[in-house]
């Protein structure tokens, strides 16, 4: 490459990038095609890793993923990328993919103690059948389950709901959004009786203040924090605080840094709510018009076994999510427990910091924009310090217009898109419908044109209860798809592993690597990933957004759509559904799952003809008809007409994404709100229409402590979270030589004077141990993250050192959310013997 | 050895009152040159390096800088260096 060639590389380098900052160089926002490109064949697509949803372009040259870049079209991202989403071409093309089914065997047979050998998709399909069907027929629809994702598609969601709930008859379906943002949506739900924020990502460019609730942004979501960060630079009198168990590159930026000791963040919100109170900061008129006042049940466990000690002790285990109408007098007086002095000891933030926080919230001139994700929400109090914040913002009435909102931040791309509006929660329907509703159920049948009765009632098993029951061999079919949870569930080594191992059990996973989970199972299905088929995401502000299929999976790769589909033709209805219901309903008699669910006249009514000539579609062709298509618009029924409307299907293949509901074409940024939100009536202001009455619920809960603290024999508290090179397990972002480069093995956080005591130094090998298990790691005292004395933090994307071992099974009892940033542990100098005695 | 010229840019969030000390600071990497946008705090900085992983390097690197607020990539392309005269 010539110097000539240099300086235009770099000139057009400096443009794209100038472009995409709003700084004037002289540069059209345009996506970029220099020489080399010319030949590529790009196409929009989501990035597949984080819940932001940014758009990226995706350059295809002779059927390969060649490269990605920020779509300066994408209003979430304008061209930005951060590190992982720039790698994303690399994603697909690890070493160690798996190209076809994997059964252990032995002598030809499936033997739980075999090796994984290869075999076809129909040999795989038949023990899987054969597996499914001896379980319904012993032990019938309770036993068998799925664990799906909030990284699926969303029709690959739809599809494994109707097959788990109306084609077995089991609701034990959840997703591992479960572990990620089930308190935010469960007091989303509580709160204004929807799911999913008011606001949008516009909220950045508006508000004065911006209060990070233990997320760290700057790594976890690095493109919204430019968002943050470019409204901070241009706009001087903005302010960022930041709350944290531990400093880390996001308080480094912050003007305004509180580290308060674990769990005691609910302490902090009460006092910023007594500070209102006392100081008259509250907006009367607001509550009055919009607001009821509720006191949440309160002693209400830690979402352990029920025979553990805490659950017992506990006065309201038993209904933890209940709460009671009262007045706002009644909610003044639980909060005056709170007093700057109180909560200062508890959590270790001093009196002058915690009110100049309290003060952003009181200044009716500040508008505040509060965001979090996981230290709100992997909190055995995840539901109520979700709840608290929404207090705050309804005192103030600091909610539903620009500027001014909380926003719960998610860490999977279609965490709201899949697990949350398509509903493949335990207890949940589409658009926000419950299974426990007979209502609901009766809506969903009437769609799915099934018969009455054939939905079961009971919600199924939540994440950590489906480990559970493995392990006790109560759920003994059971499909993972689209996650590694024997990496990211708690407690591991004593509830997860032994319930994929019990021989009681068959255990499948659908991949598209070799994760430790895989490696668990009995049979592994490999699969299509990303951009290897068409797909559908939603992000956290409601976007909805869609890809084509860009490129070939790698050899009997097969998408998860296609898995569930494919698998659903193996089952009649007589096989699967109780003989009285078939005989109200003889017509669905001998017919397959895949008959009734997916050819049912609608999923499969639109043609092959209406695929986009320019990419291909391989479920498409496969079926025979139009599969996202049809799927889409089925579960569009949902939620059309009643606050969840989804455009036309054809629309988001054009668009970069459009933020629900949209309504006569036009989408919604601000819910709630006249003027923004059309649902809201004339003349009323705001309305959460989620609720009947139209009121938002406040809900009133105290401090309470987490189920473990350190103690003198593990004095230590353990939080657990991720890097910004890796994101979750690291199952994609460790096969990317570059990002694995960067941050190759997970280690121990400490504080130097806690080194310092225990005689270690760092880099030194140690172990982490609490009553659960133990792990190996090495000892970094300095680096990106600093952690006060008596706290260490460990990244979980290690596969070699798997720190749920050393986790807690708690979670909020509310949501059964876990909770992986409070236990206790303590950290031992491995002695030399333990290295292997070279001495 | 990898015989490949890696051509990339970045947006580079800067606190005004250190925006002088992060230029210095990245003017003094190896490939790195800072093209405007100091009156903003929002720099454009491209970078000339011979690996992909260097690119990851350096960004680190000037994230780590002192008042650097965000640094974000844009662009990036390569070449083998073969081509050149």
């Amino acid at each position: 490459m010539d110097v000539t060639r240099r300086t235009l590389l770099k000139t057009q380098a400096a443009a794209a990038a100038a472009a995409a900052a709003g700084v004037s160089l002289p540069a059209e926002a345009q996506n970029i095609a220099t020489g080399e490109d010319i030949r590529l064949q790009w196409s929009k697509a989501p990035c597949r890793f984080c819940g932001t949803g940014c758009g990226v372009m995706v350059g295809v040259k002779d059927g390969r993923v060649v490269a990605t870049h920020g779509d300066m079209q994408a209003e979430v991202n304008r061209g930005l990328n951060c590190v992982k989403g720039y790698f994303l071409s690399k994603i697909m093309y690890g070493g160690d993919r798996l190209t076809q089914p994997l059964l252990r065997m032995k002598n030809g047979e499936f033997a739980k103690d075999g090796e994984f050998q290869p075999v076809s998709w129909d040999r795989a399909f038949d023990e899987m059948a054969k597996q499914w069907k001896r379980v319904l027929k012993e032990k019938g629809p309770e036993a068998v389950g799925m664990f799906g994702s909030g990284q699926w598609t969303i029709w690959e969601g739809y599809a494994a709901s109707k097959l788990m709930r109306a084609g077995w008859r089991s609701n034990n379906l959840d997703p591992n959004a479960r572990h990620c943002m089930a308190s935010a949506a469960v007091a989303f739900i509580r709160t204004f009786g929807m799911d999913e924020p008011m606001g949008c990502y516009d909220d950045f460019e508006h508000a004065d203040a911006f209060v990070l609730w233990g997320s760290n942004m700057a790594e976890m979501h690095p493109i919204l924090w430019t968002r943050v960060t470019d409204r901070r630079l241009s706009h001087p009198h903005v302010r960022i605080a930041t709350l944290s168990t531990y400093e880390h590159r996001t308080t480094d930026l912050s003007d305004m840094v509180s580290i308060f000791k674990p769990g005691t963040d609910l302490a902090i919100m009460n006092y910023i709510a007594n500070y209102l109170i006392q100081t008259g900061a509250v907006n009367r008129e607001f509550i009055d018009k919009h607001v009821n006042i509720r006191m949440a049940n309160t002693d209400i466990g830690y979402g352990l076994r029920p025979d553990h000690t805490l659950e017992q002790r506990a006065q309201n285990a038993q209904n933890p999510q209940v709460s009671h109408p009262s007045t706002f007098e009644a909610y003044a007086k639980l909060m005056s427990e709170y007093t700057a002095e109180r909560v200062s000891e508890l959590s270790g933030v001093s009196k002058e910091q915690l009110e100049a926080l309290a003060k952003l919230y009181a200044d009716p001139k500040i508008k505040v924009m509060s965001l979090w994700t996981m230290g709100f929400n992997q909190h055995v109090r995840g539901v109520w310090a979700n709840n608290m914040i929404y207090n705050l913002h309804l005192m103030t009435g600091k909610i539903s217009e620009p500027g001014n909102g909380p926003f719960s931040l998610t860490g999977q791309p279609s965490a709201c898109g899949t697990a949350r509006e398509v509903g493949t929660f335990s207890h949940r329907l589409p658009a926000d419908m419950q299974v426990a509703n007979p209502e609901h159920r009766k809506y969903a049948e009437k769609i799915w044109k099934l018969p009455e009765g054939l939905l079961p009632a009971k919600p199924g098993y939540h994440a950590v209860q489906q480990d559970r029951m493995l392990n006790d061999g109560k759920l003994n079919a059971y499909w993972i798809m689209c996650n590694n949870n024997l990496q990211t569930a708690p407690n591991t080594e004593h509830e997860t592993y032994p319930g994929y191992r019990n021989p009681a059990n068959f255990i499948v996973v659908t991949d598209a690597y070799p994760t430790v989970t895989a490696m668990a199972a009995d049979l592994i299905l490999p699969a299509a990933m990303w951009v290897e088929k068409e797909g559908a995401y939603g992000n956290a502000e409601r976007r909805t957004h869609f890809w084509h299929q860009l490129v070939n999976a790698p050899g009997d790769a097969r998408s998860d759509l296609w898995q569930l589909m494919e698998f659903s033709k193996r089952f009649t209805t007589d096989e699967v559904w109780p003989a009285d219901l078939l005989a109200k309903a003889p017509e669905y008699r001998g017919k397959t799952l895949f008959d009734v669910l997916f050819a049912n006249g609608q999923v499969n009514q639109f043609p092959l003809a209406e695929i986009d000539p320019d990419y291909e579609n391989r479920e498409a062709r496969h079926f025979g008809f139009y599969v996202q298509k049809g799927l889409f618009e089925e579960y569009a029924a949902f939620g059309r007409g009643h606050g969840h409307d989804l455009a036309p299907f054809d629309v988001y293949h054009e668009v970069r994404g459009l933020r629900w509901p949209v309504v006569d074409g036009k989408e919604t940024r601000w819910r709630y709100r006249e003027g923004f939100d059309p649902y809201v009536e004339k003349g009323t202001g705001v309305q959460f229409y989620g609720n009947p009455d139209k009121k938002a619920n406040l809900v009133a809960a105290p401090y309470e402590p987490p189920a473990e603290s350190p103690d003198p024999e593990y004095d230590m508290w353990l939080v657990t979270g991720r890097v910004l090179e890796h994101w979750h397990s690291g199952s994609m972002t460790l096969r990317v030589p570059e990002l694995y480069k960067a941050f190759s093995g997970a280690v121990v956080f400490m504080h130097p004077d806690d080194a310092a005591k225990r005689g270690l130094r760092r880099g030194q090998e140690v172990k982490v141990v609490s009553r659960r298990g133990e792990i190996r790691s090495r000892i970094e005292t300095r680096g990106r993250n600093r952690v006060p004395p008596g706290l260490i933090f460990v990244p979980f994307f290690d596969a070699s050192q798997l720190i749920n071992k050393v986790t807690l099974d708690a979670t909020d009892p509310i949501s059964k959310q876990t909770d992986f940033k409070k236990c206790a542990v303590k950290v031992l100098a491995v002695a030399s013997a333990d290295v292997g005695g070279q001495q | 050895m990898s015989g490949e010229c890696h051509i990339s840019s970045l947006v580079v969030h800067s606190r005004s009152d250190r925006v002088q000390a992060i230029i210095e600071g990245i003017r003094s990497l190896e490939g790195a040159e800072v093209h405007g946008g100091a009156d903003t705090g929002k720099l454009i900085v491209t970078l000339e390096t011979d690996t992909e992983g260097q690119v990851v390097e350096r960004i680190n690197t000037i994230q780590l800088l002192d008042g650097v607020l965000a640094a974000t990539l844009v662009f990036h392309h390569f070449e083998p260096v073969q081509e050149r005269e």
